[in-house]
Formats: structure tokens, sequence, C-alpha cells
């Protein structure tokens, strides 16, 4: 057994069909019919496929032309990477809200912590409903969640009732619970390792839970240590927010054009507030500030602007994603359906050389310290607990 | 309307009036120029709201007088694309139509009514005079040290100070403050406020000719100036910065116990050598002063180090070292117009103040070195 820290509960939230569904969605006509996401030339593959299609054995990654053979009915529809990526993007967004412990694992699947936070936001099974709502609420899309005390179960579990499920994996149990799945579902286990496998009888998890652990580490080495731990449902990685930022962001669509300027302003402010608690989480200071404005009419325009000193403070990059929005907003105010904002060229703080300044001591310090009381809040209570207000 | 134009004296008016027009506005109007015809002028106008500029170009023969209003991009690229001497602009509803040698261009224009009506200088009650070379001086000396950002002091604009006939022009990012004293050829009591950067720059863009006499008005929000004499005076209206400017006169140190005197080259070309080596880590350039010299160094992790010896006559006081980012100091020597720059210095954690004469001053913060 390895050594069990204290129990977590570990969310893995994966879009289902994610590229078929938003094809889907945005043009209604599709609905209900078999959709196909790729290109038509001789090499196209399958990017997504739709549940409709699915069902004539049309999956993700099978060549274009072997699809639409299984099912000639298929509507082909062309990737729209920007739009995928801009839903993405939402959804993120409505993950950070529940835990600043998010892995994105791709465009569409995420690993969420929510240890600790059950008093706040209720059950697990709670939390992955709640999670389920907002995403479908907000993009009218279905996410499949698998709930479970770590990121193998967790992925194992979200794929065990799709579409638009929700698994949960309890503690007690779990080496049963799974014994019955083919070896072939484990982590780290490719063709090879899968027919070596085979070759010695081991079909599934179970068989690979009676085996006994030196004997694996003899055919396997080191692997053979990770399948034993996760054939009995043990895995003890971590969940670890983004490695290397380039660029952090928040965005929102709103459900209609919003012609207040006022209450645009307002999402900005959450936004910012949002960011910097990112960037002082990943302990990075950010040069360049931009803000993204999206029309009725879905033309987009982005303001941007870089600061002398990279920095990490709310005060700061509110006042220049303020100034950035009011200058738009005083010449060429058009109702808003989509308001974004923000960080990047983010670089560590600090550096070898620190420019003082003339006259901003004592407001920075205040400045800082106000960052820091507030994200002590947020790391107790969740992201929504405080927020500045307007004046 | 019908105008015979020198085609080089209208190049120069577009470039200095064009350059007032807005990069990016969705309000098509914006994005022109408005000519009219007056007293054998043809005016030249532009704004982007906050700031508007007027001008008259006199190389012109007036056949018919009347307003346009086209695109200022495409008037400018045609005018400048030309190697005519003369080009004759005549309007036809709101269609201009240039005419060169071997040329015709039509461009579609807007209704004149409907832009925004540009400021005159006629009914301005003068604040004060200056000569046009002493105000284009002290802009020079200033205005590079302004903020871009925005911070809770109003620091984006260059601080309009005067009493009596002295005036004073001040400039800060927070991290360094220039001062530039001059005087005013007429001025009574006193005035105080905040020009925007860029209407400075505009302004600095009509005073090529240093005799010239500039007339200043300033109003509630507002401030005006008229370049020249009669009715082809250039005029430029602008918003002021609103706010307060922070309290400089309480950051330019009087307590100095260091003082050296360079000569203003030599110093320039130590700081622009030893900056090579530094980058946006470590962008402090170290100065160890002892005796008879003057040692700058600079690090740049994984990259390199520099140190460059410089030769003191007059260095008075103790030894000291302090770090200066090397951009803050060769933005003012880039800028002064003397032979001599003066250092004071008292501490590697209290601003350093160079001055040439009386009437320039520049504090800058060090930058803490570890």
């Amino acid at each position: 057994m390895v050594v069990m820290d204290e129990p977590r509960t570990i969310l893995h939230v994966d879009m289902d069909a994610f590229f078929a569904s938003i094809e889907q969605r945005d043009l209604p006509e599709l609905k209900g019919k078999p959709v196909l996401v790729g290109g038509k030339g001789p090499l196209a593959v399958v990017a997504a496929a739709s549940y409709e299609a699915r069902k004539f054995g049309c999956r993700s990654a099978q060549p274009m032309a072997i699809a639409l053979r299984k099912c000639p009915e298929a509507v082909v529809a062309k990737p729209r990477m920007s739009r995928y990526s801009e839903v993405s993007q939402q959804i993120f967004c409505i993950l950070d809200d529940f835990s600043p412990l998010v892995e994105p694992l791709s465009i569409d699947e995420a690993f969420v912590d929510v240890t600790g936070t059950e008093r706040i936001l209720g059950s697990p099974r709670q939390i992955a409903q709640k999670i389920r709502k907002r995403i479908f609420n907000e993009t009218g899309l279905t996410a499949s969640v698998g709930v479970a005390p770590n990121k193998f179960l967790a992925k194992l579990a979200s794929d065990m009732d799709k579409p638009d499920g929700l698994t949960i994996i309890e503690r007690e149990g779990i080496p049963q619970a799974i014994a019955g799945l083919a070896i072939s579902r484990m982590w780290g286990v490719g063709p090879v390792t899968e027919k070596k496998l085979l070759g010695m009888g081991v079909k599934t998890f179970g068989d690979l839970q009676s085996l006994p652990i030196d004997e694996l580490i003899k055919q396997f080495g080191s692997l053979g240590a990770k399948l034993h731990h996760l054939s009995h449902g043990d895995d003890s990685r971590c969940v670890t927010p983004e490695q290397s930022v380039k660029s952090i962001s928040q965005e929102v669509t709103f459900d209609e054009d919003i012609s207040d300027a006022e209450k645009v302003r307002d999402v900005l402010l959450k936004q910012v507030e949002k960011v910097s608690v990112r960037l002082r989480k990943a302990q990075l200071h950010a040069r360049t500030i931009t803000i993204k404005i999206r029309y009725g009419d879905f033309q987009t325009i982005t303001r941007s602007m870089t600061l002398n000193e990279p920095s990490d403070q709310t005060d700061r990059l509110w006042r220049e994603a303020k100034n950035l929005f009011d200058k738009w907003a005083n010449s060429n105010f058009k109702p808003v359906r989509l308001i974004g904002m923000g960080v990047s060229q983010p670089s560590s703080p600090g550096g070898l050389s620190e420019q003082m300044g003339l006259f901003s001591k004592p407001e920075n310090e205040r400045s800082k310290r106000l960052d820091a009381t507030t994200d002590a809040i947020r790391n107790k209570f969740g992201l929504n607990a405080i927020h500045r207000g307007t004046s | 309307m019908k105008v015979l134009c020198d085609r080089a004296a209208l190049v120069d008016a577009l470039n200095v009036v064009g350059s007032v027009v807005p990069n990016r506005t969705p309000t098509p109007v914006l994005r022109c120029l408005k000519l009219s015809t007056a007293d054998g002028l043809l005016m030249l106008a532009a704004t982007d709201l906050e700031v508007a500029l007027k001008m008259g170009v006199e190389q012109v023969e007036i056949e018919q007088t009347g307003e346009a209003l086209v695109p200022a991009d495409k008037i400018t690229q045609i005018v400048r694309a030309c190697d005519d001497q003369t080009l004759t602009l005549e309007m036809e509803d709101h269609t201009m139509h240039i005419r060169g040698a071997d040329a015709h261009f039509k461009i579609f224009g807007f209704d004149p009514s409907e832009f925004p009506p540009v400021v005159d200088f006629d009914d301005a009650t003068i604040d004060c005079e200056i000569a046009a070379g002493v105000l284009q001086s002290l802009i020079g000396l200033t205005l590079f040290a302004a903020a871009s950002e925005h911070s809770r002091y109003a620091i984006n604009g260059v601080l309009f100070d005067r009493n009596k006939r002295n005036l004073r022009l001040i400039a800060t990012d927070g991290r360094r403050l220039a001062m530039a004293k001059g005087e005013c050829l007429v001025g009574e009591d006193t005035t105080s406020c905040i020009i925007p950067s860029k209407a400075l720059k505009l302004i600095t863009k009509l005073l090529d000719d240093p005799e010239a006499t500039v007339r200043i008005a300033v109003e509630d929000n507002r401030i005006r100036l008229s370049v020249g004499e009669g009715a082809d005076a250039a005029v430029l209206s602008s918003s002021l910065v609103e706010g307060a400017f922070p309290p400089f006169e309480d950051v330019i140190p009087s307590d100095h116990d260091k003082k050296v005197t360079f000569d203003t080259t030599t110093l320039s070309s130590a700081i622009r050598r030893a900056a090579l080596l530094t980058n946006e880590e470590s962008k402090g350039v170290r100065l160890h002063f002892e005796n008879d010299s003057l040692t700058l160094s600079s690090r740049a992790p994984e990259m390199g180090e520099a140190t460059v010896e410089v030769k003191l006559d007059d260095y008075q006081g103790e030894p000291l070292e302090i770090g200066f980012n090397p951009g803050f100091i060769t933005d003012a020597l880039n800028v002064v117009n003397s032979e001599k720059i003066t250092m004071e210095l008292k501490a590697p954690n209290k601003p350093g103040v160079l001055r040439t004469d009386k009437d320039f001053t520049y504090v800058i913060m060090p930058v803490n070195l570890q």
C-alpha cells in the first residue's frame, strides 16, 4: 500500500463529444443528426463524432473516409478551433469558481481537486451536479463527471456513464469495484504492455490485483509497481494547475447584449480580481494587460497596454483595465455580448534589481496587504467569498 | 471649393494635422480632415475629441471658397505620392477631385457640417505669451519623463506651472522626475494645469520658428494655444488631464553630500556601454564612486558582465555605490543641451539629481541592487 494522506476528493470533468456538440449547439439544424467534425480531404481524420454518429461505429481519430463509409448520412463540419477554445475557456472559468486546483488535461477535460470544500459547496455529489448544471446553463453543453479519491479513479469514473453522466467511486471497496475493468483501460498500458499482460493471462484489473507486486516488478520494472498500485485504485498524484503560464485570462459571454456600460465594467472588475488572484497563486507578475470586447454582431475588439513594472496587484491591473475600458466606452460604446480580460508576458517577480518609486511606497504596501488579506479569505471560503465594489 | 495648392507646403501641413486623427475610431468623420478656405488660406483641421488642431496653408490660390470633409489617410497618401509642383483640390458635392499634371483622383467625403466644431482662438482670454523656442525647449526637457500608465496621481501629462513670467514644466512617471524652467514674454498671476502628452507632442510640431509667439489660454478643463500671427496662426485646443499632480517639490532633494560634474558625452557613453549587459531581470547599472574614479558595472544572468571606468576630476564626498536604471539617465542626457552635467547624491536608497544649470533638474530614484 502507498502511504495514504488525508482523503481527497478529485473530480474529472469531461465534455461529451465536445467539438461535435458545439457544432450542434451553434447550428440547431444539426441537432439529433450524426455529425463528424473534421476535414474532407483524402487524409482527413475525424476530430470528433457526435453520439448519433458513434452509434454507427464512428469515433474520433478514425480516417474520415472510413467514418463516412460507416455513416454516409453524417454531416461533416469543418473544425473551428478558435470557437472551441473560446468555449473551453468559458468552461475553465466555471471550474475556477469551484477550486483553485484545476488541472487541464486537454481542451475539453480537466481534474478539479475539491478536497475540503464540502462545507461551502456541499457533498462531492452536490459539487459535481453544480458543475454539470452550470456548464449546461452557461454553454448548453453536457459534461460527464467522475468523482473519486484520486485522479486515476476519477478519470475511470467519468467514462462509466457517458454522456451526461455522473459516477462516484466511493472510498470503500475500491479494488472490488474496479476488478472487472479491462486492463487496456489502465493508465500506462499501451498495446505492447497489454499484449504482454494478456500473454500472462491478465485480462482485468482483478487479475492484476491477484499478482504479487514483486512478480510485476520483475516483469515490468518500475512500471510493474505502478500497475500494482493502479490495479488497486491507488494513485497519489496531485492535481497541479497549469505548469508554465503564458497568459491568464477570463471572459464571459452574456445571454443578451448588455447596453449598460456600468454593468459590463462590474463584470470586468470581477475578471481582473480572478486573474490577479491566479497570478499571485502562480507567483507571477504580468506585464501586458488586454481587454476583449465583442458586440452582438460578433465583431471583436481588443485593447491592451504594457506596464513599466510588471505587477500582480489587483489595484494596479484594475486601474489599467478600467482605463482601457473607459477609454473605449467613452468614445465608442456599443452593447456588449462578451467581455474578457487577460494578462500576458508573465515574469517571476523581483529579479536582481528593484526600482524604487518617488511617491508610490505607501499605496503599494496598502495594496499588497489588501491583496494578501482577500486572497486568504478566498482560500478559506472560495473565490466568490469576497469582491471589490466599484466606486 | 476649388484651390490650387503648393504640394510641398500641403504635405507639411497634412503631416502635422494628420497626426491628430485617431488611429482607431468607429466614427468615420473623426478619421477625416476638414478643409476650408479663409482669408486667402486653406485651413486644415482635425480632432479626436480630446485634442483639436487647426492650421492654415499660405501657399495656395483660392479660386472658389468652400468646405470639405475627406478621409485623412487618403488625401495624405495622394498628396504625398504625387510629384507635381502644384495640385488642384476641387469639391463636387461631398466628393473631392485632386488633379495633377497626369492624374485625377476622386475621394468620397462627408458632409462638412457633420464635423465637430474645432475651437478658434478669437474669443480666448490670454493667460500668457511665450517664445516658441523657449516653449519647445521646456517641452523637450520634460515630456519624455511623463508616465504612459495611470496612477492615483495625474502624471500622464506635464504640469504647466506659471507664476507671473516664470514658467515651470514638470513631468514624472513615479520613478524619475524632470523639471525645466523658462521665462514667458507676458504673464500675470499664477496658472497651474496638466497638459496631456499627446497635445504637447503636437505643439512641438508647430514650434519650428523659435521667434514666433505662442499665446496660451487656460479655461476650465481646456487649454488653447495659438502659434504665429493673424489668420494663419495654428490653433491647438486640448482637454486637460484631470486629477492631482503629486507633491513633486517634496521629492526634489536638497540635502546631497556628494557631488560630481561630468562631460555629458563621457557620462552618456559610459552609461550606454554598461547598459549593454543588463536585461529585464537586472536592469540596474551599479555606479561606484571613489575618490577620482567612477566604476560602472552591470551583470545580466546567463549573459555576461560589463565594467566601465570613468576618471573624475572633482568628486566631492565619501565613496558611494548606487544603482540606477541606465535608461533613465540616458533619457535625460539625450535631451540636455549642455556640455557639462552635475550629479548630486546622498545614499544608495536616496534619489540622485542631475542638473545642467538652474533651469533643468532631473530626479531619479535608484534601483535596489542585490
